[in-house]
């Protein structure tokens, strides 16, 4: 018996990392999960490492698009014949740069992968959840959504207008069973962090390890965070107790955040 | 098998409603848990109730009381040997009353409950806490953490305070392997909400009871009040090994009504 035994899951970027963890995490509480990628390659890879069978299913897509995003969504219902669970959890910014030397096409880029992909997803779960009367949506936002750092101004514009989509969504679906949340994780050295990292850093003068000394710094536990300390709350909400907790920013960050 | 199967917890105000939800949570997952409640008949009742035989122990004293919540601590310890958990959830609204009609006393009675009580619960249990380089500390407070309400505005003052003082300690101790959070639940039909309810609703200028729950509950997305299973749930995540690298951390259980 799970916590989430017949529940349907939908988790993008759900190949590696922080979304990959969260899909593990449902698929041993006994949910079903679709995970979405860009690269059909590490989707079946992931599904090898799985090895959960029928319970785990890879779309293939770039969730930049807003047509691949509704199309999860609708594929995630053909597949399982519901959707439960939306974990909006892609996302990343690549291109630092000061706001001053800031290309709009970086900008532009970090603001569709994480917060217009978020976007698109929520509004089509949305509506399959309404008429369901029940969901769970939630979006990986991070501390730089309650922060802010130099360099990174188009992560943490995105993350921060997530954590302003989640307030307001669950606003407008709180009576319906329906609730929306956002986990904001301190730094995790993922895939993602490994191939903005080093970008980022040089655009803060430093280096890579440096940038990862300054998150570890910045938090109580001095160390960065796991991605299982994201899928652990992940549980939480997605479970029946999870009901009452909506709107919420979540912290999950070693005492990085100051609220 | 639970995931806090050989813990130790200590519960202030843990003979009923949100204290009383988290012990039998810890419980079900395997933790020793000692309650404290300020009725020995109460208490007694509340331990036939858990049936969780010798895994479960009542301390009586008031929570307001330094000599309560350090008796509470060093009991726990010496009863089962060690204290893993610590929730300071006693609390409440102790006067209702605007800034401009508060006594002296009762500003006290609030700052004692509310406040000090965790501040002289988190202590007494970091002291043992720090030598083993492993604990939680989890503290109850409010959506009136983060928001003010008129009438109240000891109990908004005191749970303000808290939150700073969980996020202070948080940084102290956060390479000890202790973690310490502070719970933000939404109204909850309490069993003190209810005795003090009506009296604050008249403070707040509102008609009655239904009206002060209403009004809470209209400031929320849910529209309901929330639940005691809900804050538990959290509870025992915050005490798990899953949360190891969460704290400092206000975690939010209310329904959405909180603006950040």
């Amino acid at each position: 018996m799970g916590l989430l035994d017949g529940q349907v899951a939908c988790v993008t970027g759900g190949t590696r990392g922080i979304g990959r963890a969260i899909a593990e995490a449902f698929v041993r509480e006994g949910a079903k999960v679709v995970i979405n990628g860009r690269s059909p390659e590490k989707g079946a890879q992931a599904l090898v490492e799985m090895n959960a069978g029928d319970a785990v299913h890879f779309s293939a897509g770039d969730v930049t698009s807003r047509e691949v995003c509704e199309a999860l969504i609708d594929e995630t219902v053909a597949r399982y014949g519901r959707l439960d669970i939306l974990v909006a959890n892609a996302g990343g910014a690549p291109d630092a740069a000061p706001v001053a030397s800031m290309t709009d096409e970086a900008m532009s880029f970090a603001m569709t992968w994480c917060f217009w992909h978020t976007f698109w997803t929520m509004r089509a779960a949305i509506n399959v959840m309404t008429p369901q009367g029940s969901g769970r949506i939630m979006a990986i936002s991070s501390v730089e959504g309650k922060i802010g750092k130099p360099a990174i101004s188009h992560y943490v514009a995105a993350k921060h207008a997530i954590n302003g989509l989640v307030k307001t969504a669950a606003k407008e679906v709180g009576t319906l069973g329906i609730t929306v949340n956002a986990l904001c994780p301190g730094a995790i050295e993922t895939d993602v962090m490994k191939a903005d990292g080093p970008g980022a850093a040089e655009a803060m003068g430093m280096t890579y390890q440096g940038l990862l000394d300054l998150f570890a710094a910045e938090s109580a536990i001095k160390r960065l965070n796991e991605v299982d300390d994201v899928a652990n709350v992940a549980v939480l909400l997605a479970s029946p107790a999870g009901a009452g907790i909506t709107g919420s920013l979540i912290s999950i960050d070693g005492g990085t955040s100051p609220y | 098998m639970g995931t806090l199967d050989g813990k130790v917890a200590c519960i202030t105000g843990g003979t009923r409603s949100i204290g009383r939800a988290m012990a039998e949570a810890f419980l079900a997952e395997g933790a020793r848990v000692v309650v404290n409640g300020r009725d020995a008949a109460k208490g007694a009742v509340a331990v036939a109730e858990m049936n969780a035989g010798d895994k479960v122990a009542f301390f009586a004293g008031d929570a307001s009381k330094q000599s309560t919540v350090e008796g509470l601590i060093d009991f726990t310890i010496g009863h089962f040997g060690q204290l893993d958990i610590c929730c300071l959830n006693s609390g409440g609204v102790a006067m209702t009353a605007p800034v401009a009609q508060m006594t002296d006393e009762e500003w006290q009675l609030e700052v004692d409950w509310n406040l000090n009580h965790v501040f002289w619960g988190m202590r007494r249990a970091l002291q043992h806490m720090i030598p083993r380089e492993s604990g939680r500390i989890i503290v109850t407070s409010s959506v009136e953490g983060k928001l003010g309400k008129p009438g109240i505005p000891g109990y908004v003052a005191t749970k303000h305070a808290v939150n700073g003082l969980v996020k202070a300690a948080a940084q102290e101790v956060g390479t000890l392997g202790i973690t310490v959070n502070a719970i933000l639940p939404g109204i909850i039909e309490t069993d003190i909400v209810r005795s003090t309810g009506p009296d604050s609703a008249v403070a707040m200028g509102l008609a009655g009871y239904d009206e002060l729950i209403g009004l809470f509950t209209a400031e929320s997305a849910i529209k309901r009040p929330n639940r005691v299973e809900e804050v538990a749930a959290v509870a025992v995540l915050l005490a798990s090994d899953a949360a190891r690298n969460m704290t400092g951390c206000l975690f939010p259980v209310d329904g959405g009504t909180m603006p950040y």
